[in-house]
């Protein structure tokens, strides 16, 4: 057991665990979109758990950090709080927002984040810039919106901690980088049953499709 | 003419499936792989995605994920004549993308896409090593520095003019 | 196996290549050394190796030709040098010698004996009769580490790396202790010429003392730069100084495996360094018991597949591994679990090239050059408005004036220095106040640019810092992996916004957004792309803060470049009557005769591509090009209906 500082509150924690799970647990929320709990290699790529840390110059990571003996951390500095706002500005700036059609209406983490950061829904002063596909439905069961992803990674997180093997995958670069399950082809993976990725979308981008047949019932009907 | 291609496509696949049996089946041969079957077919139909996965054990849309990360990577097959202009920093400062912008409007294709009759393609390409001879421009495998829009037109005139002589050539030929 | 001594084995091997060179070179009869690497081939060196081989076969004469590297000097290309000892000469150097020089050069100089002094650009060594060309500072105020043997020595052949000492100090190495050859690099001072400038024998240290397994030697060739082009030429002109950098590496470190890493965009260096594993190999200097030591290392050749971010380690990692190529966060740091969980060593050409140099010659040499923050040398590809464009290899702290104006020849057509871009996208541009910074990693990361990958933009009075810009933003914003979301997002709005501005559509409050986003950009990415992307902006925004300003708010290009603030007229006083030269010229058919057979743009029409300005006769230059383009006179057009 070794003992941080987080926010003027001292902390009793196991050595080597992450900043950002070890604030979660006591109750001290940092903002958070690609953690999953336990991961053994966290992504890191949403950027928004950002904490400043006595000592280092710029802002760190809370889901890479280890705790370490005596760490003071700040949660809720001006610095910190303007990156986190511009970060949430920067993905609303690529989302189609439009909450009244969306399937995680009131439970979709963007929404948290705007309410708990004090900026409104709006990616002013940066403008919309969205995708030409609005939906992708290549694969047999789930639609994907491109324009609502965050790029969490968490589906494809779950899929393969559930099934081995993920049937989502990043595709692309860049700006342009989307969710894809091209040629869905993997028979091993009972797809539509376990619904995790939908689950833990934190956004409302994988919808199950109203008149979905499970993929699998699929193969046998063919 | 939709038929012909099918078999092309079938023959093909068999041809890539032939070559994988050297590739090890260990995740590190993913990249090799595509190299080679673009080495050979210019570009990476969709069906061997779905070879490749086979042979490494892996889902094709990993496949996918990968390919499509790569600038290397085409999905199209390319032009006869592709042309390439370099945008590199040299380039840049001495005008490619007015290089870039002559021939795009001369073929009427933009960059990345093939024209209709699948003579030319054109591509941009980053610093090629003759900053030099800025703005550069690759036909083929031919340099072309100092470029300029109407040696553009010139280019493009002079393959057409070929390709010409040679079906003029060819018909001789078969009608003698 | 019986260890032996790798001096002795050396010496054999040295011996054997010496005796298989004198039986080439007993026939001596002049040498045209011409310059192959790709940017030579580019310039119309194969055109001119076969007009040389082609005369000289026409006239019997017996000669030959002798392919070599890239000797940095861009501007001369095709290059080459005469060797012709009956002639009396030294050898001299030609530039751009074309296929009808080459023929004359056979039947003027070979035959008859008359070097052509009007086509001399020097020799290459001193004499009472040619200036050398050391003399001119182009030459003289280099210092050549790396790239010593580049354009002297024929890249394919061993051999002639070995007579010119090459793969002694592998042997000296071999008979060190890995631990002292890791001092020796520590006090030398190396640090790595990747562009951080993380110390190399700390790196070496590092990984020596890491546990798991086997470990694993990277050459990071894969220079995604795209104005810098010294990685290759090296590797094409010289890859046998690379991989004794790397052997020397290996037995430091104790690794078995090396890769290169080159990018695919590479051919002829991927062919180059391939043919010269296999040649290393053959004679003994890679694969098992290396000059009968007890090292075994060899190397293999892995081709990237064009993706600037695979530059860095961790993304490099990634793709050799089959994924994509997107940057892992650190720690762990690759020296202790890199590639498949080893510890792997990841080096920049440069660095492992420079390494045997430094065992030959010892720390204290090395540091003898350069600045004692930054010893050594190093390469810059020099681009832009310069006379004397190419590849310099410098000693650190040598200042900006003195590279651009007394080696690269200062700015063509008496034009006026405007700024300098260092270390390409992530580097910074500089203003003329810079000019005396010297260069060394730190005097630039403290002036906002970075050593970077050597990338160099000269501009003169006529570019425009804020194009320049955009076109570094255009260039990461489409080379980000696109994992995190400030470089994802981030660049892209930077980008966009500076294309407003450029177009004359930006607003002061672009200008403060621009600030404010590149601050969280380079605050908020993950890795070094989109850490330093913002630089660029950043760095001209500080220093030219007023071309800014000027596009904004008075839609005018200072540098009279960006198309949409510009535009093209011709100036009826000097616009030559009946003069028809530019008419032909223009892609759009845009220029028309005037009442008075003068000529006049229609600006509905141009396309700014400046083609008529460059056509139009200089006794006449009647084109001019003006910004902001709404103060361009109105020729009213009398064809059209
Ligand atoms: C976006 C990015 C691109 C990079 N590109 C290169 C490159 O092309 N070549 C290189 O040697 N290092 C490159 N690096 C630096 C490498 O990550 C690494 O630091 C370097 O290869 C280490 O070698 P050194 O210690 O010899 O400098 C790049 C880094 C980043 C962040
Ligand atoms: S679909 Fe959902 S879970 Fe998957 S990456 Fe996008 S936002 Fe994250
Ligand atoms: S900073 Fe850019 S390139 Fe680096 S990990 Fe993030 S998105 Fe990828
Ligand atoms: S939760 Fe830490 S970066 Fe996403
Ligand atoms: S920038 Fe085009 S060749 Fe270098």
């Amino acid at each position: 057991m070794i003992f941080i500082n987080v926010d003027e509150k001292k902390i009793s924690c196991e050595e080597g665990r992450t900043l950002l799970d070890v604030c979660l647990e006591n109750g001290i929320y940092i903002p958070n979109l690609c953690h999953v709990k336990g991961m053994q290699t966290p992504p890191a790529s949403c950027r928004m758990c950002m904490v400043a840390i006595d000592g280092e110059k710029k802002p760190a990571m809370a889901c890479t950090t280890r705790v370490r003996e005596n760490m003071t951390v700040m949660t809720d500095t001006p610095e910190i709080r303007h990156l986190q706002r511009t970060a949430l500005r920067l993905l609303l700036s690529v989302h189609d927002i439009d909450c009244k059609n969306c399937s995680a209406n009131k439970h979709c983490e963007l929404q948290n984040l705007s309410r708990f950061l004090k900026v409104g829904l709006k990616a002013a002063p940066y403008a919309t810039l969205l995708k030409e596909t609005a939906i992708d439905r290549t694969h047999p069961c789930l639609d994907y919106y491109p324009n609502r992803c965050l790029l969490c990674g968490k589906c494809i997180h779950v899929c393969r901690q559930k099934n081995g093997q993920s049937v989502f995958t990043f595709a692309r670069r860049g700006f342009k980088t989307v969710i894809s399950t091209f040629g869905f082809d993997n028979p091993d993976v009972f797809c539509g049953e376990c619904l995790a990725c939908v689950e833990i979308c934190p956004v409302g981008a994988l919808v199950v499709r109203k008149d979905a047949v499970n993929s699998n019932q699929k193969e046998e009907d063919t | 003419m939709d038929q012909n291609d099918n078999i092309d496509e079938t023959k093909m696949l068999r041809d890539i499936e032939g070559r994988l049996g050297v590739f090890g089946r260990e995740r590190g041969s993913l990249i090799p792989i595509l190299q080679m079957i673009q080495e050979k077919y210019q570009y990476l139909p969709k069906g061997a995605l779905e070879i490749v996965g086979r042979h490494l054990e892996i889902p094709s849309a990993e496949v996918f994920g990968v390919a499509t990360f790569y600038n290397q990577f085409r999905f199209h097959p390319p032009g006869r004549h592709p042309i390439k202009v370099c945008l590199g920093t040299a380039c840049h400062v001495r005008g490619g993308d007015i290089i870039l912008e002559n021939f795009e409007r001369k073929l009427e294709i933009k960059e990345g896409e093939t024209t209709p009759d699948q003579e030319f393609s054109i591509e941009k390409v980053a610093c090629i090593g003759c900053c030099a001879l800025a703005p550069v421009a690759l036909v083929g495998e031919t340099v072309h520095g100092g470029m300029a829009p109407s040696k553009v037109e010139g280019l493009v005139l002079r393959i057409e003019v070929e390709k010409e002589m040679r079906q003029r050539a060819g018909k001789k030929e078969q009608d003698g | 196996m019986r260890v032996k001594n790798p001096k002795a084995v050396f010496q054999e091997i040295h011996d054997a290549a010496a005796g298989r060179r004198a039986s080439v070179e007993k026939q001596a009869v002049p040498t045209v050394h011409l310059g192959m690497a790709t940017c030579g081939i580019a310039a119309g060196a194969l055109e001119t190796k076969k007009a040389f081989e082609e005369a000289i076969l026409e006239r019997g004469i017996a000669a030959v030709v002798h392919p070599v590297g890239c000797n940095g000097h861009c501007y001369a290309e095709p290059v080459v040098v005469i060797d012709h000892p009956d002639s009396g000469f030294s050898p001299i150097l030609y530039p751009n010698v074309s296929p009808g020089k080459a023929k004359m050069l056979v039947k003027l100089f070979l035959e008859e004996g008359d070097p052509r002094f009007e086509h001399i650009l020097g020799a290459t060594v001193e004499n009472e009769m040619i200036p050398w060309v050391m003399e001119f500072s182009r030459f003289s105020k280099e210092t050549r580490i790396v790239t010593r043997l580049c354009g002297q020595i024929d890249p394919e052949s061993i051999d002639e790396y070995i007579l010119k000492d090459g793969y002694a100090s592998l042997a000296r190495a071999l008979e060190m202790e890995p631990a002292d050859i890791r001092q020796e690099i520590k006090a030398s001072g190396l640090r790595g010429r990747g562009g951080a400038g993380f110390p190399t024998g700390e790196k070496w240290e590092l990984a020596a003392q890491a546990d798991g397994g086997d470990k694993i030697l990277i050459c990071n060739a894969d220079e995604g730069d795209p104005g810098a082009y010294m990685d290759r030429t090296i590797l094409e002109s010289n890859p046998h100084q690379v991989i004794e950098g790397m052997a020397i590496c290996a037995r430091a470190v104790g690794a078995e495996k090396g890769i290169v890493y080159v990018r695919a965009e590479y051919p002829l260096a991927v062919d180059i360094v391939g043919k010269a594993i296999c040649q290393a190999r053959e004679t003994g200097l890679l694969g098992d018991c290396i000059l009968g030591s007890a090292l075994h290392f060899d190397i293999e050749v892995f081709q990237g597949s064009g993706a600037f971010v695979c530059g860095e380690e961790t993304a490099l990692i990634q793709s050799i591994e089959g994924a994509r190529g997107m940057p892992v966060y650190r720690p762990p740091f690759p020296v202790e679990s890199g590639l498949y969980g080893l510890p792997t060593v990841i080096n920049n050409v440069k660095t492992l090239t420079t390494v045997p140099p430094i065992i030959e010659k010892g720390a204290e040499w090395f540091r003898g050059i350069g600045t004692p923050g930054s010893p050594g040398t190093t390469v810059f590809s020099v681009v832009g408005e310069v006379v004397h464009p190419g590849l310099v290899e410098i000693s650190m702290g040598v200042t900006l004036r003195t590279l651009i104006f007394d080696i690269c020849g200062g700015i063509p057509n008496q034009k006026k220095f405007k700024a300098v871009q260092i270390g390409g996208p992530s580097g910074g541009c500089l203003p003329e106040e810079f000019l005396d910074t010297p260069i060394d990693f730190d005097s630039l990361n403290e002036a906002g640019a970075m050593m970077g990958s050597g990338g160099m933009v000269v501009m003169d009075e006529d570019s425009c810092v804020v194009d320049v810009s955009r076109y570094f933003l255009d260039f990461t914003q489409n080379e980000s992996c696109g994992k995190c979301t400030f470089c994802r997002i981030g660049t892209r709005h930077l980008l966009d916004i500076l294309s407003r501005i450029t177009k004359g559509e930006g607003s002061r409050e672009d200008l403060s957004c621009l600030k404010d986003l590149s601050r969280a950009v380079s605050e908020g990415s993950l890795c070094g792309l989109g850490r330093t992307a913002p630089n660029p902006v950043m760095t001209s925004l500080k220093y030219f803060e007023d071309e800014y300003l000027a596009h904004v708010d008075h839609k005018k290009c200072p540098g009279t470049t960006c198309r949409d603030l510009t535009a093209f007229y011709i100036d009826l006083e000097t616009c030559a009557r009946g003069c028809d030269v530019c008419v032909g010229c223009c892609p759009v058919d845009a220029i028309f005769t005037t009442r008075t057979r003068k000529k006049g743009i229609d600006q509905q029409l141009c396309v700014k591509c400046g083609e008529c300005k460059v056509v139009c006769p200089p006794e006449y230059d009647a084109v001019r090009r003006i910004s902001p383009a709404e103060g361009v006179p109105v020729v009213e057009r009398l064809d059209k209906e």
